[in-house]
Order: structure tokens, then sequence, then C-alpha cells
């Protein structure tokens, strides 16, 4: 059958690429290798040149991009290991399967390496839920799918985001990552180097479920998407369990695994041509050994399902007799395994139907899709833009920060939370809620800060500028809570490459980050690139999405730190400057902002390099009893959430806020990078020590009373702690309860 | 005291017990993989099945584990006054092995909830909470979402004239309130136990209590559940 | 045989209240006056006749507690459909 009627995701060009590569037409069964393995999921066509951009060594990396998850030295013989996955599309339409399977992927490529995962993270975009059932509908599953996958793993939840925009109506994000925790040494890489060695299959059975599910995910959603519904795969957390059991058991007891792989887009095809093309090796393998779900199934049909819970492992020949520990180990948890085929000299993919070779390619040709150059033009009105919601000013400084804080972009999450185990593993020191950042305890005594974070809004308005924020917000929020960055994965988000205006938005979101990770001197170790985030009806794109996730370090126990206001009589300190940087902020979200205020927030690395330095430097010297970092909603959000996690307020004087804006509301809701908001007891070491620092810096209040009073020029602003609570806790459950 | 702690299929809070039971001197914790021989040979002087997914509480939760041969040994062990522990998940798997009465149906709310509640201790007769005072409220952390206690109203009335009520969800300052009850249980049931006093099966998770750095106040009340065991030696255990 | 498994009259069933107040009785079907969820089995069993099939099934549900007596009520009727 020709290429062109098989329904292929590959274009016109690459078609031909391949019939020239090879010089022979391939088989249907060929084709739908090459279809999976090109597909922009799992090929990065587009993004691959410019993904060289990224800075991804440091004396902490141990492996960076380009394998399953990256790897971090933190000291005393562990690394930590990190990975980020999407699935946008299948969350889209089936939103429990699609964030279940999400969770279950990222799980996977960390075991994959021979880490035990020890916190998931989960950064989700919706809709207006506020003003859209559908949106209420997705975010719900999501959430609930989520929770039933990583609670019933045992792998707490500790960290998260989630922002609301319209532009994401059609097309939810469901990002979730994954930290893991392994010996030094101890890793295994998804290579088949030795010939001769075997390939075992283990874990789930091969069905019909999430066939061609990499070419789904690279293309815009259909008008008729619910008819794509068998694209998306089936989640099964128990048997990821035994996975996981049986497999941290095995590498625990010392067996010998030359290479492990998980199956995730493109299924058998990819997991087959990645271990072979890395290894410098070819594959024989017997799709009759493949345990299927469903009787009938093609050989096609079997190279590209994308049934989940499979793993491949590489060991020796000798390791697969029913004698051997790593299968005496597989079946005391029942996992299921075959032994499909083995590893040749010869470097193709040799697959086989009963004895009869059915497929025959080099490995090096499914892994080298062609880079697509894609023209790229700067577009006359921000990617996403969305109808503005916002009118008039406040009346007051109370109305607007009551309005802020109970919106759901700024409200609390605890809705979301509290359905997440994010206590199993004993590991969690720092919970949801409590900090900037989830912090957990690690093996060699010291501790990890993790979080992830995107501002679409902010990236719309200026690519370059918001994705280096988001670079610079998660930064922050793991200083906020002692932690030192030490390595970050990114995830780029966008539309249609094809289109020039998506494309250059792309092209500088990335240079943004790069940018500002090479300044910050912030390792990539890993990353994902999703685009496609566009719907054909309706040729919405959404709003382009960096996210960045860091990790940091912490040495000592008292060094972490928690965002509640601790004891009356403390100073408030804010560190940074405050700019007139309302673009794109949760002010300007509800109200009219002044033309020479309204730019997205430019973060500058060096200044914020000081900044954090200077905090950690306070931390380490006993100064402070709590910190906060100023994102969405500015100061003032900030000032509120630490008054309420504390239960007390604060006097605070706006006008000794060191700032460049005219207006008060400016000043508050402004949201600047590089700034922290701080307290301690001893005002003056502070101070001496804030002066060393050459930071911007100002004492601008004392903890105490039941309120949080702002005083302007003209007067004071006072909003009762527990008011401000009932509206901030209360307005996500009132939605969606 | 040797401590066996046993792991079904999908069990995902053994770990955090072996580790928990670790931090207190005198107890000997040991995984037990549900088929090993050892449930039934080894002396134990207790035995805690601990939270998770036990085979994937399919049927209902616990269901599946209650039938297994594991817990037929562990029936024969509590018959014989061993102190057994079920939390969570083994609190489920305890009352469909009918070791101790009742359900745990799905929470009112529909959904999971993790949080920390305060608890109120009922009876301090039991090996698990004997070092304890009646009235005591703790700080322990709940993750579940079938925690919803049910036995009908003649069999709920006997069970708490008879003092079974091990642990009951309060306010800070230990009132039973409906605001500080998380999942609809009746009465605030957090824990029961057995008529004998040897078996007892709570929500919350102690394991994830015992360290004061782990919790959000400091306070490592789920140290002060487990090292009961040392406090009154059963009769019946090692 | 249909096995159906639904809570007993005094606990509580959430599931059911849910569906019946979030979203029938929203959606304008005000005649709908109740919903209570269950657990459906559908067993195959191979009998003399179909009492005999019945009684085989009750006596398995009852000794293997397929359904907690101390909560639930369990209905076993002849055929594919519950009776």
């Amino acid at each position: 059958m020709r290429a062109e009627q098989l329904g292929l995701g590959l274009t016109a060009d690459e078609i031909a690429t391949v019939r020239r590569s090879l010089g022979r037409e391939p088989n249907e069964t060929e084709w739908s290798m090459i279809d999976a393995e090109w597909s922009e999921h799992s090929s990065y066509k587009s993004s691959k040149a410019l993904l060289k951009l990224f800075p991804t060594t440091g004396k902490r990396v141990v492996l960076g991009p380009g394998y399953d998850a990256g790897v971090v030295d933190v000291g005393g013989g562990y690394v930590a290991t990190l990975h980020i996955e999407s699935h946008n599309h299948p969350s889209a339409i089936d939103p429990y399967g699609g964030a279940s399977t999400g969770i279950g992927g990222v799980l996977r490529d960390i075991l994959s390496v021979a880490s035990r995962p020890i916190a998931l993270v989960d950064i989700l975009r919706f809709g207006l839920i506020d003003e859209s059932g559908h949106s209420r509908w997705l975010f719900k599953n999501v959430v609930r799918g989520i929770a039933d996958y990583g609670n019933c793993v045992g792998v707490p939840t500790v960290a998260g985001e989630v922002e609301f925009d319209d532009s994401f109506e059609r097309n939810c994000l469901v990002d979730v990552a994954c930290v893991g925790i392994a010996k030094k040494g101890g890793l295994i890489l998804g290579e088949a180097k030795k010939p001769g060695d075997v390939l075992v299959l283990i874990g789930g059975s091969t069905g019909r479920d999430g066939i061609k599910g990499a070419t789904f995910a690279s293309a815009n959603l259909k008008a008729d998407a619910a008819s794509d519904r068998s694209s998306v795969q089936v989640p099964d957390p128990f048997i990821k369990k035994l996975l996981l059991d049986s497999l941290l058991e095995v590498i625990e007891s010392g067996e010998n695994i030359p290479g492990m792989k998980d199956l995730g887009g493109g299924g058998l095809s990819t997991a087959l041509s990645e271990v072979a093309s890395k290894g410098g090796t070819g594959v024989d393998v017997e799709l009759k050994r493949v345990r299927l779900r469903e009787q009938d199934m093609s050989p096609t049909e079997i190279m590209t399902s994308e049934s989940q819970e499979r793993m491949l492992l590489v060991l020796p020949a000798s390791a697969a007799s029913s004698k051997s520990g790593v299968i005496k180990i597989l079946e005391k948890y029942d996992v299921p395994y075959s032994v499909i085929g083995r590893v040749t000299a010869h470097p193709n993919l040799v697959i086989r139907w009963g004895g009869k070779v059915v497929a025959d390619l080099p490995a090096s040709l499914v892994t080298e899709a062609p880079l697509i150059p894609w023209p790229s033009r700067k577009p006359k009105k921000p990617v996403g833009s969305s109808r503005s919601r916002a009118s008039g000013q406040p009346s007051s400084i109370q109305e607007a920060l009551i309005t802020i804080l109970s919106s759901p972009n700024v409200a609390s999450k605890r809705w979301v939370f509290r359905q997440y185990d994010h206590e199993v593993g004993i590991r969690t020191v720092v919970r949801p809620g409590q900090g900037d950042a989830a912090v957990l305890r690690l093996p060699n005594g010291k501790f990890l800060a993790i979080k992830g974070d995107g501002n679409s809004k902010h990236a719309s308005l200026d690519p370059y500028a918001g994705a280096a924020g988001c670079v610079a917000e998660a930064c922050r929020n793991v200083v906020a809570v002692g932690g030192e960055p030490i390595a970050l994965v990114d995830h780029l988000q966008s539309g249609d490459p094809s289109d020039p205006e998506v494309y250059w938005t792309f092209r500088e979101a990335l240079q943004g980050m790069a940018d500002y990770c090479r300044a910050f001197g912030l390792p990539v170790v890993g990353g994902k690139v999703s685009f496609y985030n566009e719907d054909s009806a309706t040729g919405r794109a959404i709003k382009p999405s960096p996210i960045a996730l860091v990790v940091g370090l912490i040495e000592d126990q008292s060094r972490i730190k928690t965002m509640s206001f601790k004891g009356a009589g403390e100073s408030v300190f804010v560190l940074g400057e405050t700019r007139p940087e309302l673009g794109g902020s949760e002010y300007s979200a509800k109200f009219s902002v002044a033309k020479g205020a309204g730019a997205a927030p430019r973060p500058d690395p060096a200044v914020d390099l000081a900044t954090c330095k200077a905090v950690l430097g306070l931390i380490e010297d006993g100064l402070v009893s709590s910190v906060h970092d100023c994102s969405n909603g500015g100061l003032g959000v900030a000032l509120a959430e630490m008054a309420m996690a504390g239960g007390v307020g604060a006097r605070i004087d706006l006008t000794k806020v060191p700032t460049t804006c005219e207006a008060e509301a400016e000043t508050l809701f402004s949201e600047s990078h590089g700034r922290f908001v701080l307290s301690g007891g001893d005002e003056r070491a502070l101070l001496a020590a804030l002066r060393r620092s050459g930071v911007p810096h100002a004492v601008i209040g004392k903890v105490g009373g039941a309120a949080l009073s702002l005083a302007t020029g003209r007067g004071a602003a006072r909003l009762r702690v527990a008011s401000m609570k009932a509206r901030f806790e209360g307005a996500i459950p009132e939605l969606m309860d | 005291m040797k401590v066996a702690v046993v792991r079904f299929p999908g069990s995902n809070c053994d770990l955090d017990m072996v580790s928990a039971l670790r931090t207190i001197p005198g107890l000997e914790p040991v995984l037990v993989w549900h088929e090993d021989a050892a449930l039934g040979r080894e002396e134990f002087g207790a035995v805690v099945l601990p939270g998770g997914f036990a085979f994937a509480d399919r049927l209902r939760a616990g269901a599946i584990a209650a039938n297994s041969p594991a817990m037929a040994k562990v029936k024969r062990l509590a018959d014989r006054g061993v102190p057994v522990l079920g939390v969570c998940n083994g609190f489920q798997v305890l009352v469909e092995s009918q070791l101790l009465p009742g359900a745990l149906l799905r929470n009112s709310g529909l959904k999971f909830v993790c949080d920390w509640t305060h608890v109120r201790v009922e009876n301090t007769t039991t090996p698990f909470t004997s070092g304890l005072r009646k009235g005591q409220v703790l700080d322990l952390p709940i993750a579940h979402g079938e925690g919803r206690y049910f036995l009908e109203r003649p069999e709920l009335e006997r069970l708490e004239k008879d003092g079974l009520v091990a642990f009951r969800y309060c306010d800070e300052a230990g009132r039973p309130t409906s605001s500080s009850n998380p999942t609809g249980t009746l009465h605030n049931i957090a824990g029961v136990c057995n008529k004998e006093g040897n078996v007892v099966g709570l929500m919350p998770h102690p394991e994830r209590a015992a360290e004061a750095l782990l919790t959000p106040l400091g306070k490592a009340d789920g140290s002060l559940v487990l090292s009961s065991l040392l406090v009154k030696r059963w009769r019946g255990g090692a | 045989m249909s096995v159906v498994i639904s809570n007993k009259p005094g606990a509580k069933e959430p599931e059911g209240e849910t569906i019946l107040h979030d979203l029938v009785s929203k959606s304008g079907f005000a005649q709908v006056k109740s919903i209570r969820a269950g657990k459906y089995l559908r067993v195959t069993v191979t009998a003399p006749d179909p009492q005999s099939a019945k009684k085989l099934v009750e006596k398995m549900c009852n000794e293997l507690r397929i359904f907690n007596p101390a909560a639930h009520s369990c209905e076993v009727s002849i055929g594919r459909v519950p009776t």
C-alpha cells in the first residue's frame, strides 16, 4: 500500500526523504513505524535545532538532555533524576484517562533510568472555570485522574500550579513532572549495547488503546475530537505499582541489567529504535511473542500501540531463564513478561511475524527525522489573545485585593492538593500551602526543594521575557524555602509550528529561557516541546506556555523556611525594586491599567542572582523567620498570603516600598521579577546584612494584629485576615463543589 | 520486639511503616511479603497491616486481601492475642476479615482527602494506645477515599457502649464536631478495636507523624501510638 | 445471574445523591425522586436449573463476602438484568 493511502502524519517531503534514503517503498508496517518515530511528539523535528541553545552542563550534571531523565548530583553518593511530560491532547478529550496516563508516563521515565520516584508535580492550564462548565468538567476530572493514579502508586504529588485563561478552553494543558532518587553509579540507560543480549517486554499487555497516540499528539485537535477517543490510553496504576516494586527490588538486588527503556509515545516502535540506535546495534524481534490483550491484532497495530504500563528490559541471555534472579522477582510480584527478541550486531530493526520478516529498517533511519526549519514572523497581535474582561477602576485597595485573592488564578488551590496524597513516602517536610516550593528530605541528610512555574499571560505579551520569567519565578520559589537552585527541566508549549507567528513566539520563548538559564548559571538537564495545541474548529491557539521546573538543594534542616508570618513584632522587609509592569498581571485581568504601566515584567538574571544569593545568605545567618516571593498579584497578594498562612496580620507602609511606580495600585499589584518579602526579629542585623548585599530593600512594616493594614500617602486600607482567608479559600470550592 | 509489617501487592505505606517503627528503640520491624512463610513461622510481638491499595482495592477496599492465606495466618495470631494494627488500607482489610466490626465506605464528599486531623484517644487499654491518656488529642494525617465508618444503629450503640471506639476525629480542643469530621464517618469514628482489645484499626497514619520534622506543628504524635507497644507487653506475643 | 450490591438504607450513599442533586435535578428532570448507586456483577454459572444457580450465587456472595453485610445489601436475580 502506498504511503499516501495510509493516513500518515508524515508530510510529502518526509515521505520522499524516506523513499530516497531507503531506496525502496516501505511496507505498511514500516511506514507506521516511521510515522510514529517521526511524529513531532517523538522526534522534536521542529525544535531540535533550537534546543541546542540551552546550557546543559554544570558541576552537578550527571546526565543532560536526550535520555529518559535528567540526572544531577545531590551529594552523599546520591543523584536526583528529573523528567517532565505532557498529555495535553488526550486530556482535552478524556481528562481522567489523559491525566492519569500522563502521571503513568512520567513515572515510567524516572523508573526506567533505575531511580525511585519520590515526588510528582502537576502544572495545569484550563479555560475560565468561572465562565465555562466545560472547563470545570476538565479541571475536575484531570485532578481526579492525577489523584487516583499518583495516590495508588504511592508517589506523593507535592507541588503544582494551576492557571486559568480563555485560550485553554478547548486545549487544556496537563504537564506532570517527576523527581526520583538513586545511588550514584546505579543508573541504567536505555541502550542495547551488546549483540546477543535479549529483549524482554514486561508489564501490561498490548492492545488497541492509544494506537497512533504520538501522531495524535502531533496535530491540532479536530472538530469531532470525541471520535479520537481510541487514541487515549487506558491507565492501570496497580500494574505500575507492581512494576515499580519489582524493578526496584531487582535493582537493589544487584542483578545486571544492561538496558531499560519505558514504552511511551510510539510504543514498541520508538522503544526498540531508540535502544538500538543509542547502543549502535540492531534488534530481531518476533511479534508473536508479545502478550496481546486482543487476539486479532496486526503487526502494524502491535508496533504502534501505546498501551500503558509496559517496559523493555535488555538482559544478558542467561537472565532470561526462569531460574534467574530477575525472572524470580518478576514472578514474585506477578509481573507478566515475555522474551520478544534479541540484540543484533547488524544495525537494523528486523521485525518478524511468525518468523516471516514484516519490517526491516535501519535503526538510524527511524530516529533521524529531518529537521524542519519553519519560517517565523513577529505577530502583530499577541498569540492566543482573549477578549479582555477588565473594566474600570477598583473602588478601593481593599476591593482590588479581595477581587484578586478570590480569582481562581490566585485563590487557594487547596481544593486540588487535598485530593493528592502529598505525605506518602514520609519525605515531605514542606507541603502544599506551607511554602513557595515543596521540600522533601533525601537519604543523604540534605533536602530537595521542588517547584514548577509558568505564566502564559506574560509569555503571550512578551515571549522572551515571559519565558525567562518562568525560570526566574521557579528559582525564587525554590530560594524562598531555603534552596539553592541546581537544575531545571523545561517544557515549551505552543500552537501549530507551521504558523510563522506561533513559531516566532516559540523561538523567542526558547531564547529567553536559554539566555536566563545561562546568565543565572542553571543547567537544563531535560525537557519537552509540545506543539499543535490548537483547535482546528475555532483556529484558536493557546497562549504560549513555557514551563520551568526547578529543583534546589538545602544543606541543613535549619535553612528550611516557610511563608507564614511567625511572630507579632517582627519586621517586614521587601527586597528588590517594583516597576510599573502590569502587563499580563492579575490586576490587569480585572481592572484597566494606565498606558505607561502596561509592559510585561522583564527579569534581569544578574539582579535576580544577587537577590537570591542575598536571601540565601540571610537564611544561612539565621536572620529570617519567613520568606515569600512576589509573583501573581504582586506585593499585595504576597503580603496577604503570608498573613493568612500565619493567621496574623501586619501593618505595612506602602510608601516605603522601593518602587518607580506612580500609582499605589501599581506598586501593590505589579508583577516585577526579582522581589521577595521576608520577616525577621532582628531589624538592625537584617538591615546591616542587606546593605552589604547591595540589593534594593526597605523595612515596610511590622507583623501583628488581626488585619493586614496597607498605609498609603492618603490613608490605610484594612483587610481582616479572617475575611481574606474566607474569600481566598472559598473561591474554588464554591465553583467546583 | 519483632514487628511484622505485611506487604500485599499494592501496599504503598509498608516501607514508611518499617522506617517509622525503626525510630523506636526496642522495636525491630520486619517487612514480610504476604506469601512469605515467615508470617506463620516466626515469633512476632505484633503485626501491622499498612496503608495502600492492596490488590488495587478491587471489588472493595480490603476485600481481596481479607481472603488471602496471609490474613488466615494473621487471624490465627490475633486469636492467640498477638497485637494487630491496621492503618488505613490495613483497617479496611481488618474490617473485611471480620477481625473488626463494621464497614468503611466512600467518603461523603466523594473525593480522596489528604489532610492533617486532630484525633482524640478514646480507649487506652489496647497495645497501641496504652502509652496515651484518655481524651488526649493527637495530630495525625489522613489520606484516603474510603474512610467513612459505618455500622447500623443498634450495633453502633453497642460498639460505643462496649468502649470499642479507639480514636475519634475532633477539633483542637478535643471536641468531636462535624467540621472536624473529614469524611462523614459516623460518630466521628477514626479507629476502633475488637472486644479482646488486641486488634486496632485506624484511618489516620501514625507512621507519617513519627518524626517531628515531617509534621506541620513539630509534634511526633504518631510515635506515641507505635511506642505504646512497649508500654504494656501483651501476654500472647514475644 | 445478576448480582446488585448496594448500601443498606441506613447508610448514606453520596454518589447517588450527587448524581441526583448536581446533575439530574438541575437539568430539568424533576420527576426523578431518588437515585442510588451500587455495584453490578454479571455471574455466569453452570447449574442444573435457574433456582439452584441462584442459590449457588447467593451462597458465594455470603461465604466470600462479596458484599459486606455490615453495610451492604445484596440482591441476586436470574438473568442478565436485575429484577
